[in-house]
């Protein structure tokens, strides 16, 4: 009966941040290791240790190849690898990759698998790591962010990572990996995707000795002054939240005049976005397990006539239909219900299916908006005399998109939106310059919308008479409780 | 005062001449011989031509990714020939890499063990990325204001090397572990001097047609021809 306390002990301590990923490097059993490594690893890294597993031709990026000892995240100045980096990556896994946490295995096997890996490797790894020292932290402020903007134009990060930092610069489309496979620039402003972590020391340290095996070089000796790192840093930090908050409900905000038609309008930018994650469509063939679009921020309003959905999502290129060159029109969908109905009942999420049909409201890139009727992704009828109107823009790399609708609709193919209803909603999105089209695209299983109640004047008047009659109450307890005495 | 400094100086000039007189110089200087070597490709030459998407003001608007040079003649360019098995001490000189309209300049180059000097005269970012397995592999940014940087390639072997930023951007360093080496020049031609005499097999690199090599003799004073002819 004492283990349980300890383990609900231990368990808390680990979560309370006694990271396992900052242990002491232990010495691993490089045996043992290989029986883990062939039940957990081999699937993706393949049996060899040369990233050619059975899945590893689905995946992007591809599964790291261990025999030539070349590791993206490292900690240290030369090419080598600290048994901890490699040991943090087995623990925490790789964001916006395959690599998963594998805090499954325990400690111990976690090291043992670690020593088995750099068997791979062989000779490459001998050297003894060296710790690249990092100028003296300089912590972030107005006046270093402004200087890490001035570097990131100077040192020219835009050539990859883009202008606003979203990774679609004008060398993106040539880059290549050491084995010559292609490779996206970081999206700057998704710091949760980045491979080796977020934090500050994180960032400075890729900056200072690059990504081994990438195009990603090392900064270190090529800013003006060393603590540029740190400014650099800063500013990388400055251009996008540490994690998407995803939502689980769109609320549509209830507005008594006009809603602007322009996506960039400042009254958007005063709208909190709802970030919606997007997954690969995996459901039916030809499948899309890279999807190039992971989430799309929504923001909605609605006024006594139209309701108005404000898309908002990264893509690299702005793309129009192109067959002969694998290219294809960028698109986005809202899905909902043909009709809102209570109750749990809902078409299947992707696109509905024969006995139920969903309602789309689909913009594309050179055809603009419309509506549509599909009963699963094969079976799209436009629906005719279209209602909807949009607007987009495309700067450095994003798309922002204006949807509006008449709120109400007398037609059964369409939706009419109420107040204070829970609506569902999904997402489908295409990113054509990276080949997506049709059932290749990515897809939300449904969500829910909920457009507020109007405001009205009743809010000025309850509160004060709940708080009239709830002194009334108490000065009457209060007399009674006088005469008593 | 004056009298001192003219004999400091003196001194100084008289010291400089007797340490260059007695530099120890490359094997062979005196009872050396001369290689001359021609290679030369049968086939047609292999330039990649590309259309320029940024930087256009320094790189142009198209470029080129020179795979296989013909000159005149059949003459092949930026092979390396060197001597293989000579033994000689290394030369002094610095190699130089520039990066410069959007290329490396020169190409190809042959040099031994020691310090690279790496210059950007675009004024424009560049990354120097080598391919390597003796040398530690270098990826390293260049942003415009970094003129120059110095590496140092200490193992003899061929290292690839290129820029991310520009991905046609393509140039080779060989290490060789002796001095007797050359570049063939636009009609193929280069010459190897000051090698000492004896029997050599002389070797010919080049980056996409691979190895070749030819028995040569080499005898003191005088100059062999090798002529060497490439093949897919």
């Amino acid at each position: 009966m004492i283990a349980r306390p300890l383990a609900v002990v231990a368990a808390v301590a680990l979560a309370l941040g006694a990271a396992p990923s900052r242990a002491a490097a232990q010495a691993g059993d490089a045996t043992a290791g290989k029986a883990v490594y062939e039940r957990r690893c081999a699937g993706c890294h393949g049996e060899k240790g040369d990233g050619k597993g059975p899945a590893a031709d689905l995946l992007v990026p591809k599964p790291r190849d261990f025999t030539m000892g070349l590791y993206k995240i490292r900690t240290t100045a030369n090419k080598v690898p600290t048994d901890q980096d490699l040991f943090r990556i087995i623990t925490d896994g790789m964001p916006g990759t395959s690599m998963p946490a594998w805090a499954v295995l325990t400690e111990r096997e976690r090291w043992n698998v670690l020593a088995y890996i750099k068997t791979f490797a062989g000779e490459k790894l001998k050297e003894a790591p060296k710790k690249v020292e990092l100028p003296k932290d300089v912590p972030s402020s107005e006046a270093s962010i402004k200087r890490g903007k001035e570097m990131f134009e100077a040192i020219e990060c835009h050539k990859c990572h883009g202008t606003d930092g979203r990774g679609d610069g004008p060398s993106r489309a040539e880059l290549k990996d050491e084995w010559g496979n292609p490779i996206a620039p970081a999206n700057l402003t998704k710091r949760w995707t980045f491979r080796g972590g977020a934090s500050r020391t994180e960032i400075a340290t890729r900056l200072a000795n690059g990504v081994l095996g990438t195009p990603m070089p090392a900064f270190l000796d090529s800013v003006e002054k060393p603590e540029d790192i740190w400014h650099l840093t800063n500013f990388i930090q400055s251009l996008g939240p540490d994690s998407p908050h995803y939502a689980t409900l769109v609320t549509v905000t209830a507005v008594t005049g006009a809603i602007p038609d322009d996506p960039n309008a400042e009254f958007w930018k005063k709208l909190t976005p709802n970030n919606i994650p997007l997954m690969g469509q995996v459901i039916v063939d030809p499948r899309n397990f890279n999807p190039a679009i992971d989430l799309v921020a929504v923001r909605a309003a609605y006024n006594d006539q139209a309701i108005v959905f404000h898309l908002t999502w990264d893509d690299p290129t702005q793309s129009a239909d192109e067959p002969a060159k694998k290219l294809f029109a960028d698109a986005i969908a809202l899905q909902f219900p043909p009709q809102i109905t209570a109750g749990p009942e809902r078409p299947y999420f992707l696109m509905g299916d024969g006995s139920d049909a969903v309602y789309l409201l689909r913009w594309e890139n050179g055809k603009g908006v419309s509506e549509a009727s599909a009963n699963g992704p094969g079976k799209i009828a436009a629906i005719a005399g279209g209602e909807a109107r949009g607007n987009a823009v495309f700067t450095n790399g994003q798309y922002r998109l204006v949807i509006t609708r008449p709120l109400v609709s007398k037609d059964a193919t369409r939706p009419t939106f109420t107040p204070a209803v829970f609506v569902p909603v999904a997402f489908q999105a295409w990113d054509g310059g990276a080949g997506e089209t049709g059932t290749r695209m990515s897809v939300t299983s449904w969500y829910y919308l909920r457009l507020e109640e109007p405001q009205s004047n009743r809010r000025f008047v309850i509160p004060p008479v709940v708080a009239i009659l709830t002194l009334a109450a108490m000065l009457v307890v209060v007399r009674i409780a006088k005469g008593r005495a | 005062m004056r009298r001192a400094l003219t004999a400091v100086v003196a001194v100084a000039l008289v010291a400089g001449v007797v340490f260059v007189a007695h530099r120890p110089d490359q094997a062979g200087a005196q009872g050396g011989g001369t290689i001359e070597a021609a290679v030369t490709f049968a086939g047609a030459p292999v330039i990649e031509k590309l259309k320029v998407n940024k930087d256009t003001e320094k790189c142009g608007t198209e470029t080129a990714i020179e795979k296989v040079v013909v000159g005149p003649n059949k003459g092949l360019a930026y092979a390396v020939v060197s001597v293989a098995g000579a033994k000689g001490a290394a030369t002094a000189k610095k190699a130089t890499i520039d990066q410069h309209g959007c290329k490396f300049v020169p190409h190809v180059q042959a040099m031994t063990p020691g310090e690279v000097e790496i210059k950007n005269s675009d004024d424009i970012l560049h990354n120097i990325h080598t391919y390597s397995t003796a040398n530690a592999s270098i990826n390293k940014a260049q942003p415009k204001f970094k003129k120059v940087m110095t590496e140092k390639f200490e193992k003899p072997e061929i290292i690839k090397v290129t820029c991310d930023v520009h991905s046609w951007m393509l140039g080779w360093v060989a290490v060789m572990p002796h001095p007797f080496f050359g570049v063939t020049d636009a009609n193929g031609a280069t010459r190897i001097e000051n090698v000492p005499p004896g029997k050599y097999s002389v070797e010919v690199w080049h980056e996409t047609l691979g190895k070749q090599t030819k028995e040569v003799e080499v005898k003191a004073g005088q100059t062999a021809k090798v002529a060497i002819e490439m093949k897919k």
